[in-house]
Formats: structure tokens, C-alpha cells, sequence
């Protein structure tokens, strides 16, 4: 997956997040987090970059099944607790949603874990996207880890100073962050203002001249494979769903 | 501090089987090279990183679980970058906030505030945004953030980092003030002619280890096989040949001066 095409990539992305959105039903959803977490192993992502995004989104997984159970009853009631009744179809519906936000994260992830911030940008740029934006994407990307430095420094210089918010939950918390928050918001429009001076005196956006690059993508016929593919297996897919309802249904795959 | 170990998650060893003693109102140096583990070991002196292996006794008390509000009543610690703490509006409000978070009354809250904001005189930018002011007044901003915490133990890294003469004069004339008033210092400098000037005693660091702890003067003699660069004072003393070799311009300007009258028979006071 580290060798493709990040054109392929970004392609593979947009089918799998289409059909994520077309299809409704659990046992689909399921099957394609479980592809996509399989696939992320097999592009040897670390597993504890795995286990983060699996902690980062588990509150989602929590609070959407709950949110369905409660506000959108729908079925036949399988379990009572208390005066809350869980009805098959609800819990199947917010399953559904919780994975698709798993699988769709991952999918983003297993991107962006699998490619090069240059050369992501340089793909972006040959499917038309301005460099300028390109450029400010990879940037963005590549100053994710800066910024988790950042915001553990500034959380332990502001615990020197006596500051727990550990424990506490909600409005109160986010109050209580705003040491951390506030150092972290006025450091970034600092080194933003830096970076710009820094590349206009380094000649970014100089006007007339045609960018090139050190090391330039080329589609290989693996790539060719994998778009033809692609497109194959998402048409089917839709076909089947616009057809004979296929994954249209909560439970049954076929209605 | 016994026998410390410590890694950062799925990393290599930062700290290997660190031992120091720290004693009650000493200056203390901490050295070595970039990576060496001089700020990892600083930050398990208050409990902001956790050692692997071993433990971090302050007053023969162990941190271990201790939170780092706690701690930091006795620990105060100045980062590196000013700018990874101030967040209020008015300067007033940031050096208020450490004491504010001690749970002082307010009386005393107002009382350390003023106090810090006159001996690094930031009266003057009392209700100015900190955010705004010049990086050397930013730097005063955090230290007198601590200093308005009075904590027993300092811990400073780099403080003087990016500071021009008079405010880097400031800052270490500060220093030796609070250690004459019975603080412990620990400074994390490359800096040898501050090191020089007025550390007592080093600790050298290099890949994780300690591999050297001693009075400064016997460290920098030692600086070819523990890898430092002596200040430059030490390095002319060692041109002019001169004994003892000297850790300042004092010091220097005393033993050359004394050599040239013994040469030509003069008698000199040291005064």
C-alpha cells in the first residue's frame, strides 16, 4: 500500500467513503471495518497508532448506539432496562453509524499513515488541486505531531503551575483547559506567521515559475489494476444496492 | 533521586539507572550534550514523567502518585519556552495564577503577586496582554510566575536562553539571591561561562547516563574526557599557563595580575 499511487489512493478513498454512506446495514458496515482494519495491519501501521484512533474514537462507538436507542425507537423490543427499551432495529441503526465513523476514519488514516506528506501534496497537485493549497495541506499534516509536542509541554509547563483538570468533566473542563489552550492557539498563529515569512524568503509564490520535483510520481500498471478494480467492485456494489436493495435494510443484507 | 529509569512509550532508554543526590540550598548545574537526558530527569523531580524503574524522594519522601499540583508548592520549574504558559489577559493575572492555584487566601494571592511583579519590574506591564510583550519581558513573565509560587526548590531550564547581557545579569543576580536566601537551584544551561560563574557543582549527563558529578572546577578539568567545552576564560587560562586555572574574568584578571607582579616584583592585594 506504501508503493501505490496516492492518486489511486485518494480514488480508493472516495469509493470506500461513497459506499459507506450508501450502505445501511450492520453486517456490511462490520465487514468493511474489519477490511479496513485488516488492511492497516497489512500496511504495518504500528499498532499503537491503531490503538490511539480506536481510544480517540471510542466515545463515538459509545454515545451513537445509545443516542439511536433513546431518541429513534424503531423494531421489536429485545432487552428492557429499567424504562429504557432496546429495540433490535435502533441498536442495528446506531451500530451501524458508530462503525461507518470507524471505518471512515480509519480509511482516512490509512492514507494519510501510508503516504508521504510531499508526496500526497504532489498528487494533489497533479489532480489540479492549486500547489498553494497543497502545499498548506502537507504542511497541516506534518505539523500534527509538532502540535501534540506542543500541548504536552504546554500541559506539563501549566502542572508546574498547579493546574488538574484531570478530574474535571464538561464546561468546567474546557474553562480549566484554557491555559493549556490559549498558549497552544497563540503558539500556532506565531509559527504560522513565521512559516510564511520563512517561505517567502525561501521565493514561494514567485509568479511565472513552474514547480518541479526531486523524486516524481508516475501511475504504474499495478495502479491501472487497482483504479480498474476499484471501480469495477464499487459499481457492482451500487448496482446491487440500487437494484435489489442490497445492504439497504438494518439487519438483513438482502431485504 | 535511585536508580531511574525511564523511557518515553515504545522508546529506547532516556534515563539508565540515574542516581543523584541533590543537598538543601545548593547551586546545582545539570549538562550535557542535546538529547542527553538533562530535561527528562529535571521534569521526574516534579513528578511530570515517571520513572520506569527506581524513585524521586524530596525530603526522603517519595513523589511516586504524589500529583504535580502538590509538588509544585516545593518545586517550582521554569520551561525553556515562556510561551508554553502564558495565556492570561493582563500580566497580573498570569503571575496570579500559580498562587491561585496553591489555594492561597487572596490577601496573600495579591501580596505575591505584587511583590513578584516589582522585583522583576513588570509593574509597568501590569495590565498589558504577556502575549504581547517583548520575548526577554515574557521570560521575566515566567519567572516571576514561580517566583510569586516561593517554591523551596528551583528548576530552570535554559533560562537564559535568547536573553541579551543585562537581562541574562538580571536573571542569574536573581538566582544567587534566592540561593543565598536557602533555595536549591538546578540549572539546565549549555552555557559554560554560566556554569562557570555560578554553579557550585555539576552533573554531567550524556546518552542517559550520569557520568559525572563534582564541584565545577573539578569538572572542567576533567572537560576533555567528559566532552564539554570549558568556558573560554578556563581555555585562556590554559594558553597563559596559569595555576590555578580560572573559572571567570575575576579569577583571571587576579592570577594573570599576580603573575605579572611576580615577574617584575610587585606586591598586589587581591582587593
Amino acid at each position: 500500500m506504501h508503493d501505490t499511487d496516492p492518486r489511486v489512493k485518494l480514488l480508493m478513498l472516495v469509493l470506500t467513503v461513497v459506499l459507506l454512506l450508501v450502505f445501511q446495514n450492520l453486517w456490511i458496515m462490520l465487514a468493511s471495518w474489519l477490511l479496513i482494519l485488516i488492511l492497516h495491519r497489512s500496511a504495518k501501521v504500528p499498532r499503537d497508532r491503531i490503538r490511539f484512533l480506536l481510544r480517540a474514537l471510542l466515545p463515538v462507538t459509545i454515545l451513537m448506539p445509545l443516542i439511536w436507542v433513546i431518541f429513534y425507537p424503531a423494531g421489536e423490543v429485545v432487552i428492557s432496562i429499567g424504562f429504557i427499551n432496546i429495540r433490535g432495529e435502533s441498536l442495528a441503526q446506531g451500530l451501524t453509524v458508530a462503525l461507518r465513523i470507524q471505518a471512515m476514519t480509519f480509511a482516512i488514516f490509512a492514507v494519510l499513515f501510508t503516504t508521504d506528506t510531499d508526496t500526497l501534496m504532489q498528487g494533489l497537485v497533479r489532480l489540479r488541486m492549486p500547489y498553494s493549497w497543497g502545499l498548506m495541506l502537507s504542511l497541516a499534516l506534518r505539523y500534527v505531531p509538532n502540535f501534540a509536542n506542543s500541548y504536552s509541554s504546554i500541559h506539563q509547563a501549566q502542572q508546574a503551575r498547579g493546574l488538574e483538570y484531570e478530574s474535571t468533566r464538561g464546561l468546567k473542563r474546557v474553562r480549566e483547559m484554557m491555559p493549556v489552550l490559549v498558549p497552544m492557539i497563540i503558539g500556532s498563529f506565531r509559527s504560522s506567521e513565521q512559516m510564511s515569512i520563512a517561505l517567502e524568503a525561501r521565493g514561494f509564490g514567485v509568479p511565472g515559475v513552474r514547480r518541479t520535483y526531486l523524486s516524481v510520481i508516475r501511475f504504474r500498471a499495478l495502479d491501472w489494476v487497482l483504479v480498474a478494480l476499484g471501480l469495477i467492485v464499487a459499481m457492482a456494489l451500487l448496482a446491487l444496492n440500487l437494484a435489489y436493495g442490497f445492504g439497504t435494510d438494518p439487519i438483513a443484507i438482502f431485504p | 533521586m535511585c536508580n531511574v529509569w525511564f523511557s518515553y512509550r515504545d522508546g529506547d532508554d532516556v534515563l539508565k539507572s540515574v542516581s543523584i543526590r541533590v543537598q538543601q540550598g545548593e547551586f546545582l548545574a545539570l549538562i550535557g550534550q542535546n538529547g542527553s537526558g538533562k530535561t527528562t530527569l529535571a521534569k521526574h523531580l516534579l513528578g511530570l514523567l515517571h520513572p520506569r524503574e527506581g524513585k524521586v524522594l524530596i525530603r526522603g519522601e517519595d513523589i511516586h502518585g504524589k500529583p504535580v499540583g502538590e509538588i509544585a508548592r516545593r518545586v517550582g520549574y521554569v520551561f525553556q519556552n515562556p510561551d508554553h504558559q502564558i495565556f492570561s489577559a493582563t500580566t497580573r493575572e498570569e503571575i496570579s495564577y500559580g498562587p491561585r492555584n496553591l489555594q492561597l487566601g487572596e490577601a496573600e494571592i495579591v501580596r505575591r503577586t505584587e511583590r513578584a511583579m516589582e522585583r522583576f519590574d513588570l509593574k509597568v506591564h501590569a495590565e498589558q496582554q504577556p502575549a504581547t510583550l517583548s520575548f526577554g519581558t515574557r521570560r521575566k513573565v515566567a519567572l516571576a510566575s514561580i517566583y510569586a509560587m516561593d517554591p523551596q526548590i528551583w528548576i530552570l531550564d535554559e533560562p537564559t536562553g535568547g536573553l541579551d547581557w543585562r537581562s541574562e545579569q538580571a536573571t542569574m543576580t536573581l538566582l544567587h539571591e534566592l540561593n543565598e536566601a536557602g533555595k536549591t537551584i538546578v540549572l539546565i544551561t549549555h552555557d559554560m561561562r554560566i556554569v562557570a560563574e555560578h554553579a557550585k557543582r555539576c552533573i554531567v549527563m550524556s546518552e542517559g547516563r550520569v557520568v559525572a558529578i563534582d564541584e565545577t572546577r573539578r569538572i572542567m578539568e576533567q572537560a576533555g574526557v567528559l566532552e564539554i567545552t570549558p568556558p573560554q576564560v578556563w581555555r585562556l587560562a590554559c594558553a597563559f599557563d596559569l595555576q590555578p586555572l580560572s573559572l571567570t574574568a575575576e579569577e583571571f584578571c587576579w592570577e594573570y595580575g599576580r603573575r605579572l607582579a611576580t615577574e617584575s616584583e610587585i606586591s598586589v592585594s587581591r582587593s
